[in-house]
């Protein structure tokens, strides 16, 4: 565990006092988590800058709303995906958001081949993650990337735990499939 | 999938109840086909993490940033009337003194009564008599209709922020869809190049 010096929620009772240094530095610490999420489930990295920078803003403008400050990160979370879904429904309002796709423009994600991962690995995960729904792509995002529990995700999702579960595990039988023979040509 | 009542699944993610959890724990030492399906599960994670985590390209705006200010003019304005306490006092300050030098300003001005009227209260009395309710009342009401007018400005003015911020972002935007075009036409100028190969002129080649 990173020891930090001042807790996320001293950051938070600062911030509503008018502290902005303080939701600076609460900015700087979560940036980069609620970016790949959101990259994750748009899978654009214009979209996910932008809606990363939407995100803060609104949590700034909402902050006093939040009355447990222990409870940040699936607040923070909620905003986003909401944020996210927002911006789907703009795009397509005729579509229903469960069948709502990540944009395919183009700019994809990089994969992250290094000399840990053979690429080929990256290549087929990023292929099996495509093929899940939306909602299973999400839950597996929330739960393997961002390690979040399944209360917090049906907070962040606003959905029941049992849902959140379904579609983790159906997802995690797909991917296990679909993994199964690179898994079993690189990994073992 | 695992032999019930337990659910390896929720034990993998450690979402079950401490004791729970190591009665699981002691049930995989003991049966292969768990031990098989937990092998899977933390396979198939590995594999997931091969996919990392991206810096992101550009830190996000802080609220305290350039970008999220006020103009110099508005800053100033601001700082002049953002007190509603400092614009109330302001104004009954000048309330005051407008209620104490208009009668002074207005006996000056008047011509002096030829004879003694009884009855008209002095000059002095009207004041005094004004100061105590009148003046009181007047003062209120000036200082809610100023704290309404300052409250009312202060949204006008963060309506107008907030409109400014969005123009910025578009600008934003506009210039960074313009930087990623300069830059995918430079990646496709430098690909032509590296493709192009420069004629060879050898010994044995035939001129």
């Amino acid at each position: 565990m990173i020891f930090r010096a001042v807790e996320d929620t001293d950051l938070i009772r600062q911030a509503t006092r008018g502290g902005v240094e303080s939701y600076n530095l609460l900015v700087s610490r979560w940036e980069k988590r609620v970016y790949n999420y959101l990259l994750r489930i748009t899978a654009n990295r214009e979209d996910a800058l932008d809606l990363t920078q939407d995100v803060f803003l609104k949590a700034y403008q909402n902050l006093r709303k939040l009355d447990d400050a222990t409870r940040f990160a699936p607040w923070l979370y909620r905003i986003a995906h909401n944020e996210a879904y927002s911006m789907f429904r703009k795009r397509r309002p005729e579509t229903d958001v469960a069948e709502l796709e990540p944009e395919a423009t183009g700019n994809k994600i990089t994969l992250g081949g290094s000399s840990v991962f053979p690429i080929e690995l990256s290549l087929a995960v990023a292929s099996a993650l495509n093929r899940l729904s939306p909602d299973q792509r999400e839950a597996v995002v929330l739960k393997i990337y961002q390690g979040f529990k399944f209360e917090e995700m049906a907070e962040i999702l606003s959905c029941p735990v049992s849902t959140i579960k379904s579609r983790l595990y159906t997802a995690l039988e797909l991917l296990k499939i679909e993994l199964a023979p690179v898994n079993a040509r690189g990994m073992s | 999938m695992s032999c019930p009542p337990f659910d390896l699944r929720d034990y993998f993610f450690k979402e079950l109840p401490n004791p729970r959890q190591r009665e699981v724990e002691a049930h995989v030492k003991s049966c292969q086909v768990c031990r098989e399906e937990l092998d899977r599960l933390q396979l198939t994670e590995a594999a997931l993490f091969s996919l990392r985590d991206e810096e992101i390209p550009q830190r996000i705006a802080f609220v305290s940033d350039k970008v999220f200010e006020p103009s110099p003019w508005r800053r100033g304005w601001a700082a002049f009337w953002g007190s509603s306490a400092r614009l109330g006092f302001a104004s009954a300050a000048m309330l005051s003194v407008a209620l104490l030098v208009s009668p002074l300003v207005s006996q000056l001005v008047r011509p002096a009564p030829v004879g003694h009227v009884s009855g008209v209260p002095k000059a002095s009395s009207v004041v005094a008599h004004v100061s105590d309710a009148d003046i009181q009342t007047r003062i209120d009401n000036a200082v809610a209709k100023a704290i309404a007018e300052v409250d009312a400005r202060q949204t006008r003015k963060v309506a107008q922020l907030v409109a400014d911020l969005r123009n910025e972002r578009t600008k934003m935007l506009v210039a960074a869809a313009e930087y990623d075009w300069s830059q995918k036409r430079a990646n496709g100028l430098r690909i032509s190049a590296s493709a192009y190969q420069m004629p060879r002129i050898g010994a044995g080649e035939v001129k």
